[in-house]
């Protein structure tokens, strides 16, 4: 979730140089793992980290992680706390470009199960989050817009938006809110014109964007207080909202799937140990007890065949097979290398 | 400013100001006359302040009245009454420098730039700082201060102008020089003023009337050689000058000092315990058979001080009581200056023999 | 003189002690330097090393090759530059706004009774004992679309239709105002508290009507305050955060949000380097075009 969460980095990254400075190199048997807090690192907590520390006698040692600019400070200062970080996909990427994570063991790793598209020399998928379209019950009871063609028809549901204050995700909504099918969307997007064609559509439906979010925390406010009525959400956290008696609901129809994966920065302190851990953590076992805790899904499928998972707490997760085929997975490869100029263009239309 | 200014009678009547349970002014009355200098004299606490405020329009009083001539300015707001007035502190303002501070009533005025600039030039010369119009506020000494603040309350030519304690900041030199010039100014200018201060010999120095004011009421209201030389208070006779008091019993308007009667100029005004003021200068040293139509004082000398001008030394007298007396340094006076523990013979002039009531 | 004295004394020439006094002079400045050498260290370690290894590094792309892209990316952005507007345009409003507020309720606590004027000052310190945080979220509460103050009014009848209050550059000025004020304040409170009220007296004695009195004697003392708060706020606005990106719904994006964007974007801290540059140097560069405009220095010192 690097690229969601950057809300706060200062803070995190004063914290990360304060806690570099004082921890001296941890003993051999505990490693550092850095998530993103709050309900989804009490997820794994239980889900992962508990089964972990009892498999390989060790200790895993928490801390939080505000994105993609931490890592870059430890790596950079050369004062590395962390063994293992969960960051969005696409810092996964960044990240192994500026050459700041190690190398992953796949002596150590096994990957039966995972699903090979989240598999990389330096980074492994660990879950699925999807970006879905979320309601007010309160206003459409539960015929909320099932399709970003309905979430862009401010005539058939009229009422305030909100979207994420950056490309990801919005770019590919507004494509299939123009009636690009789901397959296509990176092909049309890959294009000067279909990029146009992208911002031409969001410039559409600007106006009625009350809020461009810019923390998982803030999206979750802004549908539980009703401050808008529709909105594109990260699965986990609209459920959350969902389960604290937010008068919400959520389609995974065409979600944009995303994933998380573990990487370890260069120079960790324990190398080797966070390889096994992370070993732990994808196997299909420990990672179908993710769903009990939190809606999002794991990267092992084979997860799915352990019988841990019910029907349905499959029908609330979005990688299970019934929700993941009607969802567009995000591809990264597309965002490197034009971040900042997308970022840059995206913000110009947002701006008031 | 033109050489018959127009000045204005002061008439306060039945003026009370009270601040919770305290008066600081009880019933108080006054009038001055057109063109009269008068002082307002007390101890600090003793509401001359406030009754200057009052006449100001700083301070509004419970009930009373204050007329300047013919109208009655009780309720008139401060700024439109038109008297000019100097400050403790001065109050110039440190944002103008000399000339705008002197222009500033001009300008509310709305008087032509021109006629501003003669004018402020005319009242700056007259306290001597037409030289200083460009100059900022804190770059003046005190006294240049005090010129500023004296020009700026005449400049618009007031009827009326008040003075409170302008001279304290100041030192003795300074002071006395200042006092001077004040009077200058008033007798050049002529309005009426009304002018606060704590220091009696100032008081003295510059009024046509002193006002000695104590605890919010008049205690005396005298030119100052009436107020000095017959003071008819115990109060007055303390606060202005230095005096000893010896207690007198006035019987069928005879009074007796332990016994002996005493000469007087003036018929006593009541009966029983009075008084006698006994100012130190006021006593002569008698020689041997000298001193037969004076009210003749017997004691030995206790104390004896060289202060320069004069001598001062304190006797005690055969009654019991002690008293101090001023012998001036002259050569003939130093002559009959006697030493410590020698008896002394001491003459009052029976012009000097003066009774006050005794305080109960 | 007759007198012959006891004892002779040494004689002195002209420069007795001349060079050990002037020592003793030297050695205390050094003494007195010395004392402050450790606040000096200070600054220099927290101000001066941080700013210049800023600057240093902002002229560095992320293979750490010399480079001016991070200022070029500015110039030719239309982004950059709406940021910049919107950041000295928010700053100006909230600004004005807080001058508007706080001139009235610094005049009214400098008046009151010393008591009073303490009670009510504690108001308006209080806020600062709350997060920044806490207080931007409360204002979210008052003003989004369900909050109370459009409940309330629509409960009244006053409106039919809630207002678009916050997620705006409104709800940025509102909550950056709020938190703000106290800057102005306290300085200007403790400027009026130190006019003499003596000075006001003068100008109604010498014919000032009490508007007068105010414009011509009172507003011109209470600059120097009114200056060291405006100063204070306006710095202090061009360089927040949390309040614009959690009430200015995204679309109200300041120069302090683009530098957060930036470190997250770019692979070396150059590029957020450089923009925080840029807003060190506008920064300096607007208070010396104000200093030489308005000789601020002249009226930070006050009236001796």
């Amino acid at each position: 979730m690097g690229i969601r969460d950057s809300f706060g980095w200062a803070l995190g990254a004063a914290a990360a140089g304060a806690i570099a400075v004082a921890s001296p190199a941890l003993a051999e048997d505990s490693v550092t793992f850095a998530s993103w807090g709050g309900s989804l690192q009490e997820a794994q907590r239980k889900a992962l980290m508990n089964p972990a520390e009892e498999a390989l006698g060790i200790t895993i040692r928490e801390d939080t992680t505000n994105g993609i600019a931490d890592v870059r400070a430890q790596v950079l200062a050369n004062a590395v706390k962390w063994d293992i970080t969960e960051q969005g996909s696409n810092t996964c990427v960044i990240l192994k470009s500026e050459g700041r994570i190690e190398p992953l063991d796949y002596s150590v790793i096994d990957t039966t199960g995972v699903n090979p598209a989240v598999v990389d020399s330096h980074w492994i998928g660990v879950l699925y989050y999807s970006t879905v379209i979320g309601w007010n019950t309160d206003k459409f009871g539960d015929d909320g817009p099932q399709t970003w063609a309905d979430f862009w028809d401010v005539e058939k549901f009229p009422g305030a938006r909100a979207m994420y204050a950056k490309p990801y995700y919005n770019l590919e909504a507004a494509l299939m809110a123009d009636g690009v099918p789901m397959d296509q969307v990176y092909d049309v997007l890959s294009t000067d014109e279909g990029l146009d064609r992208a911002f031409a559509k969001l410039e559409e439906i600007k106006p009625h964007v009350a809020v461009w979010w810019r923390s998982g925390a803030q999206s979750a406010q802004l549908i539980k207080d009703g401050e808008v009525d529709m909105i594109s959400i990260w699965n986990g956290r609209i459920s959350s909202a969902i389960d604290d008696g937010a008068s919400a609901a959520l389609t995974f129809n065409q979600g944009v799937m995303d994933f998380d994966c573990l990487v370890v920065p260069k120079g960790a302190p324990n190398k080797q140990l966070a390889m096994k851990v992370i070993n732990e953590f994808l196997k299909a076992d420990n990672q179908a007890n993710l769903p009990q805790y939190i809606t999002y899904g794991p990267t092992n499928e084979a997860a799915f065949d352990t019988g841990k998972i019910s029907p349905e707490v499959a029908d609330a997760v979005n990688s299970s097979p019934q929700n993941a085929k009607n969802q567009l997975v995000l591809k990264s490869d597309f965002y490197i290398g034009k971040i900042d100029e997308l970022q840059e263009r995206f913000d110009e239309m947002i701006q008031e | 400013m033109s050489e018959t200014q127009l000045s204005l009678p002061i008439s306060v009547r039945g003026i009370t100001k009270s601040y919770g349970r305290f008066k600081a002014l009880d019933d108080v009355s006054l009038e001055v006359a057109s063109g009269e200098f008068i002082t307002l004299l007390g101890p600090s606490g003793s509401g001359k302040t406030t009754l200057l405020m009052v006449l100001a329009g700083f301070s509004r009083p419970d009930c009373g009245s204050v007329r300047f001539g013919d109208e009655e300015v009780i309720r008139m707001p401060p700024h439109k009454r038109g008297v000019g007035m100097v400050f403790q502190n001065y109050a110039l303002f440190p944002h103008m420098n000399v000339f705008n501070n002197v222009a500033y009533p001009l300008k509310l005025r709305g008087v032509g730039s021109a006629d501003i600039a003669q004018r402020v030039e005319r009242a700056l010369n007259l306290v001597q700082l037409g030289a200083f119009m460009e100059r900022r506020v804190d770059q003046l000494s005190g006294g240049q201060r005090q010129r500023v603040a004296l020009a700026r309350a005449i400049v618009f030519e007031p009827r009326i102008l008040l003075m409170d304690e302008p001279l304290s900041a100041l030192d003795k030199k300074l002071r006395e020089q200042m006092q001077i010039e004040i009077k200058h100014l008033h007798e050049q200018l002529g309005m009426t003023t009304v002018y606060v201060t704590h220091d009696q010999r100032e008081a003295l120095t510059m009024s046509d009337r002193v006002a000695v004011i104590n605890d919010g009421r008049f205690m005396q209201l005298d030119a100052p050689k009436q107020l000095y030389e017959r003071p008819r208070s115990q109060f007055v006779a303390d606060f202005i000058g230095e005096s000893s008091f010896l207690p007198v019993e006035v019987e069928r308007n005879e009074a007796r000092l332990n016994g002996t009667p005493l000469r007087l100029a003036e018929q006593p005004s009541a009966g029983g315990h009075q008084l006698l003021v006994v100012r130190p200068e006021k006593l002569e040293v008698l020689t041997n058979g000298s001193g037969g139509d004076l009210n003749c004082l017997t004691g030995t000398v206790k104390e004896l001080v060289y202060q320069g001008e004069s001598f001062l030394f304190y006797v005690s007298l055969d009654g019991g009581a002690e008293i101090a007396v001023r012998s001036p340094s002259r050569r003939e006076a130093l002559a009959v200056v006697p030493e410590r523990g020698q008896p002394i013979r001491l003459g009052l002039h029976p012009e000097d023999t003066i009774l006050v009531p005794a305080q109960s | 003189m007759t007198a012959i004295p006891r004892e002779t004394p040494v004689p002195v020439s002209a420069g007795t002690n001349a060079d050990g006094l002037a020592e003793d002079a030297r050695r205390e400045r050094w003494q007195m330097f010395g004392l402050c050498s450790p606040a000096l260290l200070l600054v220099g370690l927290v101000v001066f090393i941080p700013v210049g290894w800023l600057f240093w590094l902002s002229f560095f792309d992320a293979q750490g090759a010399l480079t001016f892209e991070n200022y070029e990316r500015m110039w030719g952005s239309r982004s950059y530059i709406r940021t910049f507007q919107t950041t000295f345009e928010i700053s100006f409003i909230v600004t004005g706004a807080c001058v508007l507020m706080g001139y009235p309720l610094a005049y009214m606590l400098s008046q009151l009774p010393q008591r009073a004027a303490g009670i009510c000052m504690i108001f308006v310190i209080l806020p600062f004992w709350t997060s920044l945080l806490v207080r931007t979220y409360a204002w979210l509460v008052l003003l989004q679309r369900q909050g109370l103050i459009n409940t309330w009014m629509i409960d009244l009848g006053i409106i039919d239709e809630p207002l678009r209050l916050v997620h705006n550059f409104t709800g940025t000025v509102i909550g950056m105002v709020h938190i703000l004020l106290p800057f102005l304040v306290l300085p200007l409170f403790a400027a009026m508290k130190s006019i003499d009220r003596d000075y006001l007296k003068a100008a109604s004695n010498l014919g000032a009507s009490p508007t007068r009195a105010f414009w011509q004697v009172f507003f011109p003392l209470s600059l120097p305050g009114l200056f060291a708060g405006v100063v204070l706020v306006f710095v202090l606005c061009l360089g927040f955060y949390v309040t614009p990106a959690l009430l200015g719904g995204g679309k109200t994006i300041m120069w302090a949000m683009r530098i957060e964007t930036s470190v997250n974007l770019y692979a070396n801290w150059g590029a957020a380097s450089a923009l925080g540059v840029v807003l060190l140097i506008v920064t300096l560069g607007l208070l010396y075009v104000l200093n030489k405009a308005f000789r601020l220095d002249k009226i930070m010192a006050g009236p001796r």
